[in-house]
């Protein structure tokens, strides 16, 4: 139980410590940390639940890019702000369905298919918008990235909602609990007659929808679609599941956790930049300390009842 | 003494595996270890096999205090052991499963695979197992596996051999040669701890017994001096009375039938009727199709030609969900791989297939769910801390338990059962009966596959007998042994004429 509770404790203590860094403490570095990290967070949610179900989606950069300039493009055709978010969305949920329906029908390992649609999807983005970015949006559409509500970045309580509503799925839902089984012994799963493929197509959909609303918050803050957006975020999105307790061999992960791990990255990247580390040094801390994360998850797996 | 234990303790978390396991083996013994399902019985041989280390206690090997580190040194100690669940890699095969770790290398530290699979092959043709060195391990069946196990503790030559539930997926034939394996080890100078839950098998080979009971030892002594009903006393803890009696229920209406089912190599216009209320037993030889069939009947395996229905109504099967919403249930023989997911907690696994039935509009009813879980480990006598423990915790018989459960929650009205008392104590077999007869009295419909046939003429109210994918016969309740392995064996030793 302490040890479950690590990645927690790492977020405390970083973030303790992070208080001694000047400027840390101040509502613009709050506020940036939280918008930044926003957008990783939000696909991070529907990652851990294709980790649980024992898939994993490497192609959320590319539907992250795909799902941001299909809606600034609508928004750009003068559809109303929420329309295009919802297109964004829709997108992304579709390229969800594809993954899912591509691995579960071809009986594909989820690596290999969304490797694929990672480039097919890059590949169209990159078509579709002949590799420019769509400028002409809307300019309330900003609040999504960037608005503030109740004295708190708007993204925050998104997130907030996202991260309820994927923890009622996974703990509260049939769904979750046929995730959670798929993912720890599949065979088992398809004996008690689960319908396998069905929950493992809506769960790769649900992520992609997920990433899609990433996409436009992504959009937001950049105020354009552009087509080469997200790329190396799969990395991150998974990242965060897994320094979060998540198992890439299925059947494990949560909400709380990832969101934890999310933060501790961010935070991660905002305290090397304000005490002025390269980047090029952040790249390598962040490897480590996956590593590290994973390594205790592991000890505590096997000394754990 | 080969090997002493004295008082050994174990926890695992706030789970008490060994309060006080004492044992004591000599060399050219065979000792049985003996207790319930959760005694303690493999924790405390996977201490002796350096699978666990222990909290307390002393364990003495040849009179030198020991303690192993890993399952490595105990074997450079002479120690191997038949694992109760498999614990071969699955992607080799047989052979290279064998010698596993053991290989003949050529310089280099290239394994010469051509004499592995050359003295696999000699092992295997040596006691007659129906194995090939080239096959690989996840095709077979959890038979074949044990015997996999079984050839790989006896070519690593050692001096104490612990066979955990050797024979529990194994039928009469290969069960026989087993104790032709133990009393050759045992001439041998060998020592030999062997877990069996099979009561009829212990005077063939045993000369010792040691019961384990609630993690303590409870009684120890010659075989010759306890008598089977002494036995079981020590096990369980009180009497448990006479042998278990089915009083058979008039059968209702016909509710599974199956109509001239054909399926290349494996099944051969097979039909049969199951009607409400009955328990029809389904005995043969390993390799007769019965998984086969079960596993035909539930959807997995395509049918080439032939028909089934439930309830008059022919069924589409083309997978398990077909046969579940037609009101039919599988208890698989391979529990681990397909029985169980074994990281999910306790409670998961019961609830698993009847999840529908516990939520609204895809919504979980929690308290619902709890109280069907506990409900049934209370039904089941479950073993376990409870609906939170991960599955994997759970002994081997509990873990079968759940699975059973998991069906009954569900509802279903045909059930096949596969092996369904492979690795149950025998007051939890009680408790397995009880349950069948219980769901033949709600008017289900039940086909029990089962090796051992004690327990199926015991329990089922006509016994089938399969034999090369075909039905050879059909016997009255309270036949013979002898008659049922004649009906199953009659072809082969045509054959081999
Ligand atoms: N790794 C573990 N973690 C927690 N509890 C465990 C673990 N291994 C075993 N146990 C518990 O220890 C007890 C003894 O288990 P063990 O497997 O030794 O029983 P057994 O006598 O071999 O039973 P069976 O006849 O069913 O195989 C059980 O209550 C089981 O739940
Ligand atoms: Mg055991």
């Amino acid at each position: 139980m302490i040890q479950r509770l690590l990645p927690f404790a790492t977020l405390i203590i970083l973030f303790a410590a992070l208080c001694f860094v000047p400027n840390f403490l101040s509502e613009t570095n709050l506020s940036s940390v939280i918008r930044q990290t926003a957008v990783i967070n939000t696909m991070a949610l529907g990652m851990t639940m294709v980790i649980i179900t024992s898939g994993i989606d490497l192609s959320v950069g590319a539907i992250l890019a795909m799902g941001g300039l299909l809606g600034a493009m609508a928004m750009e055709k003068g559809l109303p702000i929420p329309a295009g978010i919802a297109t964004g969305i829709a997108t992304g949920a579709f390229c969800g369905f594809l993954n899912g329906f591509l691995t579960t029908r071809l009986k594909i390992n989820s690596f290999i298919v969304t490797l694929g649609t990672l480039g097919i999807i890059r590949g169209l983005t990159l078509v579709i918008s002949n590799g420019l970015p769509v400028h002409q949006i809307p300019p309330g559409f900003s609040y999504l990235g960037e608005g503030t509500l109740i004295g708190v970045p708007f993204v925050l309580w998104l997130l907030l909602a996202c991260g309820l509503l994927v923890h009622f799925l996974l703990e509260h839902t049939k769904l979750g609990r046929y995730g959670f089984a798929i993912g720890s012994n599949p065979d088992a799963a398809f004996y008690a007659g689960i319908p396998v493929a069905f929950h493992v197509t809506s769960i790769y959909a649900i992520c992609g929808a997920l990433t899609g609303l990433a996409g436009m918050i992504e959009a937001s803050r950049l105020m354009t679609g552009q087509p080469t957006a997200g790329q190396g975020y799969e990395l991150q999105a998974i990242a965060a599941v897994v320094i979060g307790g998540g198992s890439l061999r299925g059947g494990e992960g949560s909400v709380i956790g990832t969101l934890v791990g999310a933060f501790i990255m961010g935070l991660l990247a905002n305290g090397s930049d304000l005490l002025g580390i390269s980047p090029y040094w952040q790249q390598a801390i962040i490897g480590a300390i996956i590593i590290l994360a994973v390594s205790v998850d592991e000890l505590r797996k096997r000394s754990a009842v | 003494m080969l090997l002493e234990l004295k008082s050994v303790q174990k926890r695992f978390g706030g789970v008490t595996a060994l309060r006080d396991g004492s044992l004591s083996v000599r060399a050219g013994e065979v000792h049985l270890l003996m207790g319930e399902n959760g005694a303690g019985k493999s924790t405390l041989m996977k201490i002796v096999a350096g699978m666990q280390g222990l909290d307390s206690g002393e364990m003495l090997l040849r009179g030198q205090p020991v303690r192993f580190a890993n399952p490595k040194e105990a074997a450079a100690a002479g120690i191997a052991m038949v694992h109760q669940e498999s614990l071969l890699a699955p992607h080799l095969t047989v052979g290279e499963n064998i010698f596993l770790g053991r290989e003949d290398l050529a310089p280099f530290g290239v394994i010469r695979r051509s004499a592995i699979m050359e003295r696999a092959a000699r092992l295997i043709e040596s006691h007659g197992f129906p194995l090939r060195a080239d096959w690989r391990v996840e095709k077979l069946s959890p038979a074949g596996r044990q015997l996999v196990e079984i050839c790989r503790a006896i070519a690593s030559n050692a001096s104490l051999l612990i066979f955990d539930e050797p024979t529990s997926s194994l039928s009469e034939s290969e069960t026989r040669e087993v104790f032709q394996i133990v009393r050759t080890l045992k001439q041998q100078g060998a020592g030999v701890i062997y877990i069996t839950h099979r009561l009829e098998e212990l005077r063939t080979v045993g000369d010792h017994v040691t019961i384990l009971r609630d993690g303590a030892t409870v009684h120890s002594c010659p075989l010759a001096d306890l008598s089977r009903s002494q036995l079981i006393q020590h096990m369980v803890g009180r009497d448990l009375g006479a042998l278990y009696q089915r009083e058979p229920i008039p059968p209702g209406k016909p509710l599974l039938e199956l109509r001239h089912l054909q399926r290349a190599k494996i099944l051969h216009d097979l039909s049969l009727t199951i009607r409400a209320g009955e328990i029809v037993g389904l005995a043969g030889l390993m390799g007769a199709g019965r998984t086969e069939l079960c596993r035909a009947i539930f959807g997995i395996d395509p049918l080439d030609s032939g028909l089934i229905l439930v309830d008059n109504q022919p069924l589409p099967l083309h997978s398990p969900r077909d046969a579940v919403s037609a009101g039919i249930a599988l208890i698989p023989e391979d529990r681990q791989r397909t029985g169980l997911a074994t990281q999910l907690p306790v409670g998961w696994n019961l609830t698993l297939s009847s999840l529908s039935a516990h939520s609204r509009f895809g919504i979980l009813n929690s308290s619902l769910l709890a109280a069907t879980e506990s409900r049934f480990i209370d039904r089941l006598r479950i073993k376990t801390a409870g609906p939170t423990q991960k599955s994997v915790r759970l002994s081997g018989g509990n873990q079968q338990k759940i699975v059973i459960a998991k069906w009954v929650a569900q509802g279903a009205r045909v059930f096949l059962f596969d092996e369904p008392t492979r690795g149950i104590d025998v007051g939890a077999k009680t408790e397995v009966f009880e349950v069948m007869d219980s769901l033949a009295r709600d008017g289900a419909a039940i086909l029990m596959v089962s090796s051992e046939l004690p327990e199926l003429i015991q329990i089922a109210d006509r016994i089938l007998v399969m034999r090369q994918g075909r039905i050879a016969g059909e016997l009255p309740r309270h036949t013979t042994q002898e008659e049922i392995m004649a009906l199953a064996a009659f072809e082969q030793e045509e054959l081999s004429l």
